[in-house]
């Protein structure tokens, strides 16, 4: 039996392979009825819109579980709450109120000079 | 060194200025670049705002010494010039033995690192005399059904041409004058890479600072290097196509 688990490689330039499927897709929209259209091209303004409020970080899976879950109990956007402990954290540095000092380690990455070592009991239930 | 020929039989797809465009890209990224223009046009001097000269006859029917030809049009970047005398080069070498790579023989110890060869719009002794001589073969096509029937008629006289035993390194399409918003670029484009698949480069977009540039004898480098001839489309988050693009891709296939 073939193995399902081989991945298909593109055989196209991947700028090209972008680029036409972003023409088909368009070419496929123009097909839709008007009231399809509109729907779509209010979808992409409304994501082109949030393109500069998109971020991706890494964060210990417990605590984005915890946030997933505390947004979830009180019935809001994650990323609002995210927003709002971010906002704390800003103000609470800058008035002096957070000492990162403690965690800080040596870091053996050729980017950065030093690191954050968090006590492993902050992600212990 | 590295031999480019920039070739398709149908004329006004974009040859001349792709040839101008990537010889000054290359030679702004320091490698040592020659252009050698083997039209009788003779636009490729007309382009960098230079006179026409017979550099090309000079060299190849007057035995002149390369370097005395050559035109230095910008740092690193020298051009071998044509002009009508150009039509009297084919018909020297018609009559020569061993006509059909007097070119590659020519060029064989030349100190260049790479060397780009723009080709006329025919299926004479010089253009064959071009591909012999050439390492890559670029073949510049619009989205259209005569351009692309062009790329397939290059291919045809690649194949022969390597059946009586020269060896390409590979061969690229580059769309050219390309416009996203109509359904007949589309078509074709989409034709072009189910036919030919990783051989099709990002698309040059139409852009009406390429005759603008011309006009002034400047490059697009000088003129225009933001325009989207240069940068490509914004697809998402990244650029697609663009002279500066192709650059690259060629700096990669020109480095190994």
């Amino acid at each position: 039996m073939a193995n399902r688990n081989l991945q298909r490689r593109s055989i196209l330039d991947p700028a090209v392979a972008d680029l036409l499927a972003g023409m088909e897709n368009k070419q496929a929209e123009a097909r839709l009825p008007r009231r399809e259209r509109e729907k779509k091209a209010k979808e992409r303004a409304k994501i082109r819109a949030r393109r500069d409020q998109r971020v991706t970080y890494d964060l210990p899976p417990q605590l984005k579980q915890a946030m997933f879950d505390l947004a979830e109990s009180l019935s809001l956007p994650a990323s609002q709450l995210v927003t709002l402990a971010l906002h704390r954290f800003m103000e609470a540095y800058a008035a002096g109120q957070i000492d990162i000092s403690k965690y800080k380690k040596p870091s053996k990455s050729p980017r950065y000079d030093w690191k954050l070592d968090f006590p492993p009991e902050w992600w212990q239930n | 060194m590295f031999i480019i020929a920039l070739a398709n039989q149908k004329g006004g797809v974009g040859k001349t200025t792709t040839a101008v465009t990537l010889a000054s890209g290359f030679s702004q990224h320091l490698k040592n670049t020659l252009l050698i223009d083997l039209d009788p046009q003779g636009h490729i001097a007309f382009s960098f705002g230079v006179e026409k000269t017979p550099g090309l006859y000079r060299w190849l029917v007057m035995d002149e010494r390369l370097d005395e030809v050559i035109q230095n049009v910008r740092p690193g970047l020298d051009i071998l010039s044509s002009d009508k005398r150009t039509e009297s080069v084919k018909r020297h070498i018609t009559l020569m033995d061993f006509r059909e790579t007097l070119l590659f023989d020519r060029l064989r110890n030349s100190n260049y690192d790479v060397i780009l060869l723009d080709m006329a719009p025919s299926l004479d002794v010089l253009h064959i005399n071009g591909l012999i001589a050439s390492d890559w073969v670029l073949i510049p096509t619009r989205p259209d059904a005569m351009a692309v029937d062009g790329v397939k008629e290059i291919l045809l006289t690649m194949g022969e041409i390597s059946q009586r035993g020269h060896q390409f390194a590979g061969y690229s399409i580059l769309p050219t004058f390309f416009d996203r918003t109509t359904r007949e670029t589309v078509t074709q484009f989409q034709d072009i890479v189910h036919a030919f698949g990783n051989k099709v480069l990002p698309p040059i977009p139409q852009d009406t600072r390429v005759r603008e540039s011309a006009a002034y004898g400047k490059t697009l480098w000088e003129y225009s290097p933001n325009s989207p001839a240069m940068v490509g489309y914004q697809e998402g988050k990244i650029q697609v196509g663009g002279y500066k693009q192709i650059v690259d891709r060629l700096l990669e296939v020109i480095d190994g």
